[in-house]
């Protein structure tokens, strides 16, 4: 006979003193949530994320840190347990209390560089995935990258193949949830795991009194071994550099290779052709890509000195897969951008091919404030 | 359907640089004439009239899918304007009538969710049918190289095979830009078959660019980590409705969350914890919740249908207490029995009726039983539930007073999707013959007796288990 499924709590009676201090604490609580929602409101409309890149970002956030978790807990309970240490091995096991509302409360997630790397992904995602896309004009030719792949430069072609292969990593399978790395650059990617291995650290320690020494090492070997095995080169982002470099693009072939990567919605693909040509990182021409006002775009594809008609076709792409922009806008100004000198725009852009470290400090400084 | 379809004209219009129009085809001058326009004066559809003034200020051709309205009816056209001698060319296909609602998601989005939810593994091609995306998991589960296929040709990576009628499926669908499913292919050199679904991809100018498809794995071999020798796999009798084994863990996770959540928040809304509502409003979140359920309900019984038609299925051979497993039936229906004003009259406490079979189960079927009896109970009336032992099996009676079955229907009742009266709400059609099924596979049977007008009498019956002996075996 099986057991008697009602609910049998034994009713923990709560004391009146601790009800009276629960009590205090929530006019203080109510304050807060007060205060929260106040900053909330008066959060200006166009800087705030909107719904959908809000829920992808938490989306992705999520699955990295569970990600790096699930690495390290697994790794960590099967080194403990061949240490003999089998009940600590138990307990790091153990899926309960993730990692992420531990990382989220105490405040390291906010790390302005890891958040700006994610949001960036996001965004450029989201714009990937609305662009509007070209069908072939005549059905027997490959789209842009497939072609790349038959290339008779074995380079070239093994970037594309590379390049293929990333996205498909990253898209991932009908299985979603966690991903096959986090992909995100080293510096960041080492972060994480430190944290994560705090944090596990912090779970099991407090649950559990045993040696903690042995937790240590095991935790710290589990995430040297998952930084080990980690190369940023595999990275989305860094096959398409690397096939952005291999193709070289000459500025006869630009215009049409942007588009039609525009056109196949190979985002990733048109923001490392931009880089490249531009001799600037990835992640700062991405910013340039995504960043809705447009401004440092324009004037880059003027910089390239391409012609009115390309500058057309690239911001009419974004405009029908970003609803921040506004196509209107776009076509009134379209004239003037087309006008631009491009040694100009050239001069004008100076600035972003700087050292990225001396350009991060400049802005840096400037932000600060407190000058002359 | 999204894609264009060859044979839908085409109208051929052109706008001056002033935006007026100078010629139109036949389609797009009897189209403007009903907005009120005429050749010679501007373009009158306003959504074309955006399109072709963009063109001409961009001075780029552009494409877009533009819905026009056409008196009462929205149109929906592929609009291609190319500026062309400072005026602009227009290029209108399409031309079909579009249902006056539709979600907002893209179909090609939809498609893919329905994909990702039922699929082994995702594949897409171009418009050459080149492979562009593959799950790259999927090469080292079922033994190819995913990473070698990508950019390749498809028939790289399937042979393809003929249906009845000798086509191949895919060939059809791109001729016609239409969704495929059901495409047998062998995974090149792995002696696997799978079967290929996939819609087409449009552009906005309603142009082909390819397949988004899904892969589903027909022999149900466990994945191998390596391909192994080549094994002629024979593709057996799909499980269920031609879905694969894993289709009932997909259907869970791709429809329980999402409907926990919708029934969650229609109840919050329903309940009005949020705040004070229009009556009316609460009341229509209390209808989606109730729809909610009954979706809900409709999975579990898919999930369960798909698990009792295995080959394999097996119930556990507990000692129970069927009088025990009718309290707690009776006992989990006691809200839904008091909302309908009926009563269930229950084994009493010290009642006990020693059977064998699987507690879960047991309870799956009377909590069956005893919901049809109130279901179909009139208000005030009152549901039976009986003991008995009948030589060597143990029964419960279910009894109601509700319009009761006619002979010819009874055999009906237990069939697969068999119901009554399908005008009646509620209900897949499913449960009673799983809940039969279910006591066939513990060794007893579930029986109905009724005649119209009489109310109906539910038999379920269970082996009886010889309190002394069954305790030797103990539990």
């Amino acid at each position: 006979m099986s057991d008697n499924p009602v609910d049998t709590r034994d009713g923990s009676t709560i004391g009146a003193k601790k009800l009276l201090v629960r009590a205090a604490a929530a006019d203080v609580r109510a304050f807060r949530a007060l205060m929260i929602a106040v900053d909330d409101f008066f959060l200006p409309e166009d800087s705030r994320l909107d719904e959908r890149t809000r829920s992808a970002l938490a989306v992705l956030l999520r699955s990295m840190v569970e990600t790096v978790e699930a690495e390290i807990r697994e790794h960590g309970a099967r080194l403990l347990g061949a240490r003999g240490e089998s009940v600590l091995a138990g307990k790091l096991g153990d899926e309960g209390h993730p990692v992420l509302a531990r990382l989220s409360a105490s405040g390291l997630l906010r790390d302005p560089e890891l958040m700006a790397e994610l949001i960036a992904r996001v965004r450029q995602e989201l714009l990937g995935n609305a662009l509007p896309m070209q069908g072939a004009v005549d059905p027997e030719t490959p789209s842009l990258i497939n072609r790349f792949v038959q290339h008779p430069d074995r380079v070239v072609a093994a970037g594309a193949m590379a390049v293929l292969i990333a996205e498909s990593r990253r898209r991932g399978g009908p299985d979603v949830g966690q991903l096959s790395q986090t992909e995100l650059p080293a510096e960041l990617h080492h972060r994480l795991v430190w944290w994560v291995a705090a944090a596990l650290r912090e779970r099991v320690a407090e649950s559990e009194g045993g040696d903690v020494d042995a937790l240590d090492k095991a935790l710290s070997d589990a995430a040297q071994r998952s930084l080990s095995a980690y190369d940023e080169g595999d990275r989305l982002e860094a096959t398409a550099m690397r096939f952005a470099a291999a193709i070289d693009a000459q500025p006869g072939e630009l215009p049409n290779l942007l588009v039609e990567s525009l056109g196949d919605r190979r985002i990733v693909l048109f923001t490392a052709l931009l880089a490249h040509v531009l001799g600037v990182s990835y992640a700062l021409a991405r910013d340039v890509v995504v960043d809705p006002a447009g401004d440092r775009l324009w004037l880059a594809l003027r910089a390239l000195d391409l012609n009115r008609d390309t500058v057309a076709k690239v911001g009419y792409a974004l405009c029908e897969a970003d609803p921040r922009r506004d196509l209107e806008n776009f076509a009134d100004t379209l004239d003037a951008i087309a006008a631009i000198d491009a040694g100009e725009a050239r001069v004008a852009l100076a600035p972003m091919k700087l050292h990225p470290d001396y350009r991060a400090a400049v802005l840096a400084l400037g932000r600060a404030g407190g000058g002359a | 359907m999204n894609a264009i379809d060859s044979t839908l004209p085409l109208a051929i219009g052109r706008i001056d640089s002033n935006g007026r129009l100078i010629e139109a085809g036949d389609r797009l001058a009897e189209l403007n004439a009903r907005a009120g326009g005429a050749v010679g004066a501007p373009l009158a559809v306003p959504q074309i009239a955006t399109l072709a003034r963009l063109a001409q200020r961009l001075g780029i051709g552009i494409s877009r899918n533009v819905i026009a309205a056409d008196g009462e009816d929205d149109l929906e056209l592929w609009v291609r304007a190319e500026p062309q001698d400072g005026g602009v060319r227009l290029e209108v296909s399409g031309w079909r009538l579009r249902p006056l609602w539709r979600a907002v998601a893209t179909e090609p989005e939809r498609d893919g969710d329905f994909f990702r939810s039922a699929a082994d593994w995702l594949w897409e091609t171009d418009a050459s049918l080149r492979i562009t995306f593959l799950s790259i998991e999927a090469g080292a589960r079922y033994g190819f190289d995913s990473s070698a296929m990508l950019g390749q040709p498809i028939t790289r990576l399937f042979a393809l095979e003929e249906d009845e009628t000798g086509n191949l499926p895919i060939l059809s669908a791109v001729a016609a830009q239409a969704r495929f499913d059901g495409q047998k292919a062998e995974l090149r050199g792995t002696g696997r078959t799978v079967r290929l679904d996939a819609t087409p991809r449009t552009d906005p100018g309603g142009r082909f660019a390819g397949f988004v498809g899904a892969a589903h794995m027909l022999d149900l071999i466990e994945p191998l980590p390596d391909s192994g020798p080549k094994v002629d796999a024979p593709v057996p009798a799909t499980p269920f409705g031609g879905f694969p084994d894993s289709f009932s863990q997909r259907l869970d996770r791709a429809l329980r969350g999402p409907l926990g959540k919708i029934i969650a928040n229609a109840d919050s809304i329903s309940a009005q914890t949020e705040g004070p509502l229009k009556p009316d409003y609460a009341e229509y979140a209390g209808d989606i919740a109730n729809a909610g359920r009954h979706l809900l309900g409709l999975v579990d019984d898919l999930v369960d249908l798909q698990a009792i038609e295995r080959d394999d299925f097996t119930t556990a051979g507990e000692p129970i207490d069927l009088a025990d497993v009718a309290r707690r039936a009776g006992g989990l229906l006691a809200v839904r029995a008091a909302q309908a004003e009926v009563r269930v009259d229950k084994p009493g406490a010290g009642e006990t009726l020693p059977v064998t079979g699987e507690f879960r189960r047991a309870l799956q079927v009377l909590v069956n039983l005893i919901g049809n009896a109130v279901r179909y109970s009139p208000p005030g009336a009152m549901v039976w539930i009986r003991l008995e032992r009948d030589g060597d099996m143990g029964c419960v009676i279910v009894a109601d007073q509700g319009k009761g079955i006619a002979i010819e229907d009874q055999a009906r009742i237990f069939e697969k999707f068999g119901r009554v009266d399908p005008t009646e709400p509620g209900g897949s059609g499913l449960g009673l013959y799983i809940a039969r099924r279910l006591a066939r596979a513990m060794g007893g049977d579930l029986t109905v007796d009724s005649a119209p007008g009489m109310g109906a009498r539910f038999i379920f019956t269970l082996p009886f288990r010889d309190p002394v002996r069954g305790s030797a075996f103990g539990a």
